[in-house]
């Protein structure tokens, strides 16, 4: 069966299950970079981001996950990003994105 | 003849002990050495290059011409510290081989020879050799004053902050500042006691010889020697491990460098002669913006370069930095600190990760046509008018173009490449390389500075040349293929980092924005410009602080009231548009303003 092409899709029913995730990994982050705290989701970040014109890359759906301690598959997804640095050009809120990248990568990354 | 007493054993001991830890560290650096840099040598053991480095090895580890041209006095410290020691050295050599011929004389026997002339029963004193010497030390104790009067007066002599010391290099400095008046003084009793010596030490023993009775002086005589011995060896002692390293670090790093070696994006040993090379002279401060608008002093290139050299870099201080080359372009030593900035992050984090950028495969966004190629870089996205502008001179002058990234494209790979991730940038370059090849090109203009520098450090694109779009403008102009007005308006412009210090890029922007207006220059401009604070370099600083760096640049171009703010970087361009009222352009927007119909 045929479906119509609206160019957006369904996404999975899914819950934020704050009391069995792990937030120990998303408090260090948020303590190293305190500003990330400010952010509003407005997506201008993942509207800008150069990796995210050529893939299905989502930086906000990245940080954000981390925040809510959803940690699953973010450091491989992130490791997609050029570091070009245009999110951080665009912030509403002037959050150092690029040093956000690099900081989780550190933290969820062995290394 | 003797030439051995016991005050002597201190500066036995520490000149062994230099001995031995100098040549240990020059072995394991060069043993070190990856193999390209060894064949380096080889190759050019016998060419002009030796040659200049001798010269320079005078010119600048002795008579410190490039501090000298920096600020006088400062120059003149160093100088007469550096050089009056060295004639100290040679000069007393050759006075020993006067009065005894050439003997096989031990090391303490040239160095204390004042104290064996007595007691080898020499009389006869040489006067020309005696106020030579003394002339000498003068000159030594001139620098020794200076460096005291730096300590309290840093100002006075161009230098408004001075370096911060480790206790190795306290240690090793309070021995250097008592080695030449320990010298004087026990001169000064010599002569007291047993006539002779020049105008300085000679005069200064005959007053000390009236003003004492013999027996006092007597009994200071061989603490005295046994003081300037003292302070000689712990120098020695101290001096590897300390700052003074930089005096047996900077000669070789001076001929290496004539042999071509140079830093890499990834350490390797060589890296060693760069940073034990720093004197810690602490003229990197005074440039830093991090310092001078941020109040940060932890992590400028001396402090930087200290802290890696002891093994105590921390990730902060080696990502504390905008890599704006202000630093580089005054360190006398000309050691190139960006570089070494960018392979101490690569160590901490350049983790390959197989199936990085494996979105890259068979990607190709680029459209048009032609041997011209136009990457514009992912900023100038950000500033569409400098692409739009772009394109109206093309049409405007009948070039084809092949648009590589209007449509998203791949970024070049510097800022992976300035935080260290070089193995991922390298897919960046190759990727790009590909493209370019692939679409045949054989001009390739960027608009953005990052981008350019990274063309033309790190890839390989010969047969291709890389212009910034202000020197293909420049080009376009020159050549008269394109025609512009030439305005009553007047620009004031700023030098990106990255096209200025970065890629020597002055001149071409400054004849683009005569042609169509009049050109004024902020009090900071060319080599010395100041960095606009929102360089990718820095991931530590926050909004508020590239803000303020960016403010108080904003001003001095906003200081020469010219009509509106030029830059050539996309980059630039936002960090200024957001600190100004002024209108802040392109200069590619400038241009396209201005096409002659
Ligand atoms: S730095 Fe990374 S996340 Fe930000 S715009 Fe560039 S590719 Fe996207
Ligand atoms: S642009 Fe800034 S505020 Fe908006 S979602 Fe991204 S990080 Fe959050
Ligand atoms: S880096 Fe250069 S300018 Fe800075 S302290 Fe060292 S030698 Fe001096
Ligand atoms: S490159 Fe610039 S920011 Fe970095 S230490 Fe040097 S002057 Fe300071």
């Amino acid at each position: 069966m045929s479906t119509l092409n609206f160019g957006y899709g369904i996404n999975r029913p899914r819950a934020i299950d704050l009391d069995n995730n792990d937030l120990r990994k998303s408090n260090a982050i948020i303590a190293e970079m305190p500003e990330l705290q400010a952010c509003i989701g407005c997506g201008s970040c993942t509207a800008s981001c150069t990796a995210g014109a050529i893939t299905n890359f989502n930086f906000r759906k990245l940080h954000t996950a981390v925040r809510r301690g959803e940690y699953r598959g973010v450091y491989e997804e992130l490791s997609k990003c050029m570091l070009c640095g245009k999110c951080r050009l665009v912030c509403p809120r002037g959050i150092n994105t690029r040093g956000l990248v690099m900081l989780i990568k550190r933290k969820l990354g062995d290394f | 003849m003797t030439f051995f007493a016991p005050f002597t054993i201190p500066f036995i001991v520490g000149t062994i002990f230099l001995f031995v830890a100098v040549a240990t560290k020059w072995i394991l650096w060069i043993a070190r050495l990856p193999k390209v840099d060894r064949r380096l040598i080889a190759h050019n053991f016998f060419s002009l290059g030796t040659l200049a480095a001798i010269w320079e090895v005078v010119r600048e580890s002795l008579l410190h011409a490039k501090i000298f041209r920096r600020n006088p006095l400062l120059g003149f410290m160093h100088m007469s510290l550096a050089f009056g020691w060295f004639l100290l050295i040679v000069v007393g050599w050759i006075e020993t081989i006067v009065y005894l011929g050439f003997e096989m004389i031990p090391l303490q026997g040239h160095v204390f020879f004042k104290y064996f002339m007595p007691l080898n029963g020499i009389e006869a004193h040489i006067p020309l050799f005696e106020q030579l010497m003394d002339a000498l030390l003068l000159l030594v104790l001139t620098g020794v004053a200076l460096a005291w009067f730096k300590r309290i007066a840093s100002k006075a002599m161009g230098m408004r902050r001075a370096t911060k010391h480790v206790l190795f290099d306290r240690i090793a400095l309070s021995a250097l500042w008592f080695i030449f008046p320990a010298r004087l003084v026990a001169e000064s009793l010599t002569a007291a006691l047993y006539g002779g010596n020049g105008f300085l030490t000679g005069t200064l023993g005959g007053f000390i010889g009236e003003l004492l009775p013999t027996e006092v002086l007597t009994t200071l005589y061989e603490p005295a020697w046994w003081f300037y011995s003292s302070a000689l060896g712990l120098f020695f002692v101290a001096m590897p491990f300390s700052r003074y390293m930089h005096i047996f670090t900077e000669i070789p790093l001076i001929f290496l460098r004539r042999w071509r070696l140079r830093p890499t994006l990834e350490r390797k040993s060589y890296d060693n002669f760069e940073v034990e090379a720093c004197s810690r002279c602490g003229i990197c401060i005074d440039p830093c913006q991090l310092q001078e608008d941020l109040g940060i002093h932890d992590t400028q290139s001396v402090y930087f370069l200290r802290d890696r050299r002891y093994n105590m870099l921390s990730l902060k201080v080696a990502n504390n930095c905008l890599m704006c080359g202000r630093c580089e372009a005054v360190c006398p030593v000309g050691i190139n600190l960006t570089t070494l900035r960018i392979n101490s992050r690569a160590k901490r984090r350049n983790i390959p990760h197989e199936g990085r950028y494996r979105y890259l495969t068979s990607l190709d966004r680029s459209s048009g046509e032609g041997k011209v190629g136009y990457f514009a870089g992912c900023m100038s996205s950000l500033t569409p008018a400098v692409q739009h502008s772009m394109e109206r001179i093309f049409e405007a002058v009948g070039e084809a173009v092949w648009y590589a990234d209007k449509d998203g494209g791949v970024c070049c790979g510097r800022p992976l490449m300035l935080s260290g991730e070089t193995d991922a940038a390298r897919k960046m370059v190759a990727y790009n390389t590909d493209l370019f090849r692939r679409h045949e090109i054989t001009t390739l203009v960027t608009s953005c500075p990052i981008c350019l520098r990274s063309f033309r450090e790190n890839y390989h694109l010969d047969g291709i040349e890389v212009l910034h779009h202000s020197q293909y403008l420049d080009r376009l102009i020159a050549e008269g293929r394109l025609s512009v007005k030439q305005g009553e308006e007047s620009y004031s412009y700023h030098d990106p980092c990255e096209l200025g210090r970065g890629s020597e890029v002055y001149d071409e922007p400054r004849r683009v924005i005569e042609a169509v207006g009049e050109l004024r220059e902020p009090r900071h401009s060319r080599r010395d410009a100041l960095c606009c604070g929102s360089s990718l370099a820095n991931t530590v600083i926050g909004d508020e602080q590239q803000l303020r760096i960016a403010r108080r640049m904003t001003r001095e171009l906003e200081e020469t009231a010219a009509d509106a703010i030029v830059t050539a970087c996309p980059l630039c361009h936002k960090a200024i548009a957001r600190s100004t009222h002024h209108t802040v352009v392109d200069i590619a927007e400038v241009v396209a303003r201005n096409i002659a119909e």
